[in-house]
């Protein structure tokens, strides 16, 4: 199992569409050794690690141990050198017991009987060596996250691979079985494996890790070994130098628009996604909210919109005209088989100007359409063109100019340049704090620092629900 | 508008030529049986009359499936709504034979309307509330309602007599008017004309039905805006179901005048791929109703060359189905491809 030569990373690059998701990146991975590459959402960890793994094929660079080349841009290939990932999201079958999600990694050859038990014994072995004992007929859909988790690696390591890719596989565990894990990757490492955790919580890093990669906007910008290092100096690399100034004057803070006392919110089965959380937005004010994803911004957005029910606490609203813009433009703020005149009439088709009874003015819709496109510069060439055929940029506007155009008071803003190039990603500022300049106050939930130092007038960081952080490094360490 | 219309005629073209098609692979006739079948179907005025009352409870239907399907309901209870929606019309003739005449039509349509709607709500409800898909729930409800009817008419709706499995015939001033002793064109072949008409205003130009295909089209996105899709959603199946039993309400008034265990004879069924070939548009829906309302009134001419008869109608269908998924496949990813390039 020991390796003697490490896994090395050469001038790796990778472009999609306009952005650069990997510039040049270089990384050696010794055996023995527990390597975290940190970085921000967008970063390059994922497109480094898939790169890897072999689940693309990266423009330029190469991957080497000592003098072997591995071909990239196949998976089988990358397996053949050793190389296993663990998905952050789990690639089992929930309707599959364990022993049949097992033997799906085996199942090479479709010739001859399943024969399940012959087939993952030895895994059960290697399970009962690691004490990480997983009962075979279980169904795996009903078994808790941590143990799929579980089972997720142990396929993985079912496959005599030296080295193990783990993409955030601390996502969903509990402080219990992370030391489980831990406990597991220990012994991996002592056996002379390369393990390779993609993280971005500095104090797992900081217990785990033998050596660290920081990753920011596709660049390697350092590697060192742990004990030479701080988790300061770790947040600093990941997160880089933001700008503190204001480069625009808001006006005097008026009217407190929305307020929120220990609100908290639960997801579907019953999890606590967002926890206590305190909040007040006046006129004129930005509140930014920062954290990296999948810490409760997207519920407690959904939240303060009213769309979700609040497990705890109380939310007052004195805003009579809120706007919500969503994060993810396809699945929630448009409607994609839909013309543009008919997505811009989302929330316009409520307002009594467009109504005549049960009926719509669409004339008026026209032609206040028309001046929408004009004002929000929505390139299309006709009303009637289905919003799909638009650009992200235009898509975005059309959101912009719908939520934005009856001067609603309260705008909740979920990441709302994501995805846009420079150029949109202005106008939208621009246009968000224009309405604000006019009096609104804006709710601003982004995983973009830039964007947050843009145009918040206050920040604050979630970190696993709270809204406790006053800067990103503190909602990283996750110890607030 | 102009485009659509050049789209329902090539699908009408693309459906003769199947059936043309179909007719080859069957071994009969091509020209003589097709030259039969418009004979039998548009040929005389009473002929023409034959094919528009056989249109009519497929159009109703039809309408109501794609209202349904609108938002996002794939409603394939047409059929049960269909036959709770005439039995519902039945109990009122049965159960209020006190009223006068003149109330007593209007009484049995407005519980065939109700009737069905209820019960195409129930499905509706039982995905709003439960998360039961509604394709699985209105197939069950279809069964359900079959075997209501067969209990109905052997019990509380039987005849007096009490011999057949029929129910009491409809007094004549209870019946939809008909035009002429001639033949059986009644009025309701006007309200399955309207009722095009008022789907289409309903859904393109009114609030209402702006909501309707937004939540079809992507619940998400009307939820975002503050709309609440699941109650849109119980909303139309409601209206769909009300359109489905309407139909039963005008085949049981305007051509059985009575109720026995045949009255669906699958016009609820038929109505899905009748409302696809429509492309989900209620003018769409005319046409195809239409057409395949004249192949049933038609294919009687067949009998001379195959026993087959009206069961060619159900083969079209169904290839024409196929055929239509494949094209609207096809030309959405042009369209998509013209659009990107535009």
């Amino acid at each position: 199992m020991g390796l003697k030569d490490p896994l090395m990373v050469e001038g790796m690059t990778q472009r999609f569409g306009r952005l650069l998701a990997l510039d040049n990146v270089s990384a050696t991975f010794f055996p023995g050794e527990v390597h975290a590459v940190l970085g921000e959402n967008g970063a390059g960890k994922s497109t480094l690690m898939n790169a890897l793994a072999g689940f693309l094929r990266p423009e330029a660079g190469q991957v080497r141990m000592g003098d072997r080349g591995i071909e990239l841009g196949s998976p089988l290939e990358s397996q053949r050198a050793g190389i296993q990932m663990v998905h952050q999201h789990f690639m089992l079958v929930p309707q599959f017991s364990v022993d049949e999600n097992l033997a799906l990694a085996k199942l090479h050859s479709l010739a001859g009987g399943l024969r399940l038990a012959q087939l993952t014994r030895p895994v059960h072995e290697l399970a009962r060596q690691l004490k990480w004992d997983v009962s075979g007929p279980s169904r795996t859909g009903d078994l808790p996250v941590g143990v799929q988790q579980r089972i997720e690696i142990l396929k993985a390591l079912s496959e005599p691979s030296p080295i193990l890719i783990l993409d955030e596989p601390t996502a969903v565990l509990g402080p219990d079985e992370v030391q489980d894990l831990f406990r597991v990757l220990r012994t991996l490492k002592s056996e002379g494996r390369i393990v390779i955790l993609i993280a971005h919580k500095l104090s797992e890093v900081l217990a785990i890790a033998d050596r660290v990669t920081v990753l920011r906007h596709g660049r390697k910008v350092a590697e060192t070994s742990i004990p030479e290092t701080t988790a300061d100096q770790l947040a600093q690399w990941m997160v880089g130098d933001v700008p503190t100034q204001l480069d625009w004057q808001p006006p005097e803070p008026g009217d407190v628009l929305i307020r929120a006392r220990g609100l908290s919110v639960r997801d579907r089965s019953k999890v606590p996604q967002v926890d206590s959380v305190d909040l007040e937005v006046r006129r004129g004010e930005v509140l930014g909210i920062g954290g990296v994803d999948g810490n409760g911004q997207t519920e407690l957005a959904e939240a303060l919109a009213g769309l979700r029910p609040l497990a705890a606490g109380s939310l007052e609203v004195f805003s009579k005209k809120v706007a919500y813009i969503p994060q993810d433009r396809q699945s929630e703020g448009l409607a994609v088989e839909f013309s543009v005149l008919e997505n811009l009439f989302i929330s316009g088709h409520q307002q009594s100007e467009f109504r005549w009874g049960p009926f719509l003015r669409l004339g008026r819709a026209r032609l206040w359409a028309q001046d929408m496109i004009q004002k929000y510069k929505i390139k299309c060439h006709s009303l009637d063109q289905s919003v799909r055929s638009l650009s992200g940029g235009n898509q975005q506007k059309v959101v912009l100019a719908r939520s934005l155009d009856h001067q609603p008071d309260l705008l909740i803003a979920m990441n709302p340049t994501r995805g846009l190039d420079l150029h949109a990603t202005s106008f939208v500022h621009d246009r968000l704090r224009e309405a604000v300049q006019n009096g609104a106050g804006l709710i601003l939930l982004s995983t973009d620092q830039d964007e947050l130092a843009a145009l918040a007038t206050r920040t604050k960081f979630m970190s696993r629900g709270r809204l406790v952080a006053d800067t990103l490094a503190e909602a990283l360490r996750g110890d607030a | 508008m102009i485009k659509k219309i050049g789209g329902f005629l090539w699908i009408t073209l693309g459906l003769v030529a199947i059936l043309l098609l179909t007719f080859a692979c069957l071994g009969i006739p091509v020209f003589r049986s097709a030259g039969l079948i418009a004979q039998g179907s548009f040929g005389t005025w009473n002929d023409f009359t034959r094919t528009l009352v056989k249109t009519t409870p497929l159009l109703l239907t039809a309408l109501g499936v794609l209202v349904a399907w609108r938002a996002g309901m794939y409603n394939i209870g047409g059929e049960g709504q269909f036959v709770i929606g005439g039995l519902s019309g039945a109990a009122v003739a049965q159960f209020a034979p006190g009223l006068p005449p003149s109330l007593m039509l209007g009484a049995i349509l407005l519980a065939t309307v109700l009737g069905g709607a209820l019960y195409a709500g129930l499905a509706g409800w039982l995905h709003v509330k439960r998360g039961v898909q509604v394709v699985v729930s209105t197939i069950l409800l279809n069964f359900i309602a079959l075997e209501v009817l067969d209990w109905a008419v052997r019990g509380p709706l039987q005849e007096k007599k009490k011999q057949l499995p029929l129910t009491d015939l409809l007094a004549e001033g209870a019946r939809l008017p008909r035009f002429s002793s001639q033949n059986d064109l009644h009025a309701g072949v006007i309200v399955a004309g309207l009722a095009v008409v008022i789907v289409g205003i309903v859904l393109f130009r009114t609030a209402w039905g702006y909501r309707v295909r937004l939540t079809g089209s992507n619940p998400g996105a009307a939820q975002a805006a503050g709309l609440r899709p699941g109650r849109i959603q119980v909303q139309a199946m409601m209206v769909s179901g009300a359109l489905c039993g309407l139909a039963g309400g005008i085949e049981y008034t305007g051509m059985t005048a009575q109720i026995g265990t045949d009255l669906a004879q699958n016009w609820g069924f038929l109505a899905i791929p009748a409302a696809l070939l429509g492309m989900l548009h209620p003018l769409g829906a005319g046409l195809a109703s239409l057409y395949f309302g004249a192949l049933f009134a038609g294919s009687k001419n067949l009998e001379a060359f195959t026993k087959a008869g009206s069961t060619i109608v159900f083969v079209v269908q169904a290839v024409a189905v196929l055929g239509f998924v494949w094209l609207s496949r096809w030309s959405e990813e042009r369209a998509l491809r013209r659009e990107a390039e535009a």
